[in-house]
């Protein structure tokens, strides 16, 4: 597990330098996380202490952007003052983006019938 | 000599300055919301982390703590965020070879998506008069969590605000999604979990698919690396 997570950090480094002096508009963890993906393809399989941290981080991937969302308080009157411009986007964004996904879907399937 | 208050409240002064304090209220709203979330069979409307931010920010106010101060001790949690964003490179990875014979219809569905996402929030918050603080925070918000709160660090909206919708949007996908798949007559279980992830990342698709494992393969591959070029390309046009 602690080799799994020295490998990773020591991508996400190489992805904060590369951040920092070569594509300034992607942060460094999601280039730490193109990087390793080409890695990862390039060398054919990955070592179970990586499985091992990868699994562990996303079963609770939830509780670390715990303290971020915290700051919601800090946007309250904001948010209240919009809460309905705010509440019919996010609803109406939801039922567009998955019924254009589904449709889209659907429709390459149809053309292509040995698709399940 | 008594000198049992004073000796309390130093304590208290002591422990509530240390990151001990808003790391241990920080897991224990968590625990506390996955017991919930498990003690509900799975609801989506007990998702776990909502309860926590809820928790938390009741224990803030009741001890009036200012949120900059929860931060200073919760920022050793936050900072793994970054870490975590690069491990989810391993689960990509692994479902790279599953897509590999549908990367067509999967990508132009997730490009159509993904417009259709931005284009639909964005725009009717700004027609309803949302101001910018608000709008720059929904560009990002359909991306996976970690990932859109980076994104929304350089674009320089909210990372927070950013993190509130797309934790509303994915148990927003979670509640509606079912119905509008039924509803739409979509079968194969590939195509219901994509269109959720594409809507409504982790949160929303664990709620479409069967085999609860499965989730990790079907959305993220193509969906994570395209998206923040999809995004950060509107974000430049606008």
């Amino acid at each position: 597990m602690i080799s799994g997570l020295v490998q990773i950090l020591l991508w996400q480094g190489l992805g904060e330098l590369v951040s920092h002096f070569l594509i300034p508009i992607l942060p460094g963890p999601v280039l730490g996380l193109i990087l390793l993906l080409v890695f990862l393809i390039l060398k054919g399989h990955a070592n179970s202490s990586l499985l091992v941290i990868s699994d562990a981080f996303s079963q609770h991937l939830g509780l670390l952007f715990i303290p971020a969302a915290v700051g919601v308080i800090l946007f309250l009157p904001q948010l209240k003052a919009h809460a309905l411009a705010v509440i019919t986007a996010l609803v109406v964004s939801v039922v567009l983006t998955i019924t254009t996904t589904a449709v889209i879907l659907r429709l390459f399937a149809r053309t292509n019938s040995n698709d399940p | 000599m008594i000198h049992e208050q004073p000796q309390i409240a130093d304590i208290w002064v002591y422990l509530s300055g240390s990151p001990l304090f808003a790391l241990v209220i920080t897991l224990a709203a968590y625990q506390l919301g996955n017991l919930l979330y498990q003690r509900t069979n799975n609801n989506p409307f007990a998702n776990p982390v909502a309860i926590a931010v809820v928790l938390i920010a009741l224990v803030l106010y009741l001890m009036d703590m200012p949120y900059q101060k929860y931060f200073e001790g919760a920022q050793f949690v936050h900072f793994l965020l970054g870490t975590a964003t690069v491990a989810l490179a391993v689960p990509i990875y692994k479902g790279f070879s599953i897509l590999k014979t549908r990367l067509i219809p999967l990508t132009v569905a997730l490009l159509c998506g993904g417009v259709i996402s931005i284009a639909s929030a964005v725009g009717i918050a700004t027609f309803m008069g949302a101001d910018t603080t608000i709008i720059g925070a929904l560009y990002p918000k359909s991306v996976t969590t970690p990932i859109a709160m980076g994104i929304a660090e350089r674009l320089t909206a909210s990372p927070t605000l950013t993190a509130v919708f797309a934790v509303v949007t994915g148990i927003l996908g979670a509640i509606l999604g079912s119905s509008i798949l039924n509803l739409l007559g979509m079968n194969a279980w590939w195509q219901r979990g994509f269109a959720m992830g594409v809507a409504a990342h982790g949160i929303g698709t664990s709620m479409v698919l069967e085999p609860p494992g499965l989730l990790l393969f079907t959305r993220k591959p193509v969906y994570t690396l395209v998206w923040p070029w999809v995004c950060t390309a509107f974000w430049a046009q606008s």
